[in-house]
């Protein structure tokens, strides 16, 4: 393995798509989180923390414009930081992927992580829009959300080793990792926070997310694998 | 005499690779995803977690992103 090689691909790969990923929250998601964060300034003003002047507004302004420039910075950095680990599982699997390319079978294994560390916890613990988390329950909440992302994870990785010693059947490795979620979905506790905003802006807002986590996946993907088929980090020359 | 050139595929990933690139996740994950003020305590201390309304820094900077991508905020 081409140690340098590997890693500049890996990293340039997730830090390309936690750009897109970035850019695409910008377009689409920021609207709902400018909605719901406007709901929470009403909030404010008719508790009277905060007055309706513009001075509030000014700040307000400055304060979201530096935000959301720092959601292009925490793009990047969780990109490269799940590409990484994207890179890092593509190394180890790619042998046992399906695909009659590196892009295909960068594809599968994204479309696979996706799943695991993404979409399974999101179907139990959906995004939501500021507003609607409880400061109180923080902590509770990036414990339970740690938990279950690494239950599937766990999951994943055994079933897969199960999947890889099976001959035939090997359809049961599938139905075990589902059964397996099915319990943890069901015995892992709910999010306690109430929803108190509109459930069209709440809605909204996941799906529009998850088609930005989506895409930054499948950008991912299809970056690792066009920049291993040309640099072929796993090949090695040897004259005799 | 002649030389012959012949293509090795290796799939051993070396392990400074392998603690690079999991050093990178957990911290970025953990930087984006969950982070209170626990990074910059390091050398702040306490005052790290409220640095910005009330929160750590890091909080706010990835607030937008935190949201987006299904991480629990408030």
């Amino acid at each position: 393995m081409k140690t340098l090689t590997f890693l500049i691909i890996v990293i340039v790969s997730g830090f390309l798509a936690g750009l897109v990923h970035s850019f695409l929250n910008i377009a689409l998601v920021e609207p709902y989180l400018d909605n719901a964060i406007g709901i929470e300034n009403q909030r404010l003003f008719a508790q009277g923390q905060a007055q309706d002047n513009p001075q509030f507004w000014k700040q307000f302004s400055d304060y979201r414009i530096w935000q959301k420039q720092g959601s292009i910075v925490a793009g990047v950095i969780l990109g490269t930081a799940t590409g990484a680990l994207f890179g890092l599982v593509f190394a180890y699997s790619r042998n046992a992927l399906p695909g009659q390319n590196d892009v295909q079978k960068a594809l599968v294994l994204a479309g696979i992580l996706w799943a695991v560390l993404y979409f399974i916890p999101f179907l139990k613990y959906p995004a939501n829009p500021p507003t609607v988390g409880e400061p109180d329950t923080i902590t509770f909440r990036a414990i339970t959300y740690v938990a279950f992302v690494a239950l599937s994870s766990l999951g994943a990785f055994g079933f897969s080793r199960i999947y890889k010693r099976l001959e035939n059947k090997k359809f049961l490795a599938f139905l075990g990792y589902a059964i397996f979620m099915s319990i943890v979905f069901f015995v892992m506790p709910q999010n306690p926070d109430p929803i108190k905003v509109p459930l069209e802006l709440v809605n909204g807002f996941r799906m529009i997310s998850a088609v930005t986590v989506t895409i930054s996946w499948i950008t991912n993907a299809l970056i690792l694998g066009w920049l291993w088929k040309k640099f072929q980090p796993d090949s090695v020359v040897t004259r005799t | 005499m002649v030389q012959t050139s012949q293509i090795t595929k290796i799939q051993t990933v070396p392990i400074i690779a392998v603690v690079a690139l999991l050093a990178l996740f957990g911290m970025g994950y953990f930087m984006v995803g969950f982070d209170q003020g626990q990074l910059f305590s390091v050398v702040q201390g306490h005052a790290a977690y409220a640095q910005m309304n009330g929160v750590g820094y890091l909080h706010e900077m990835t607030h937008d992103m935190r949201h987006a991508s299904g991480f629990p905020c408030h």
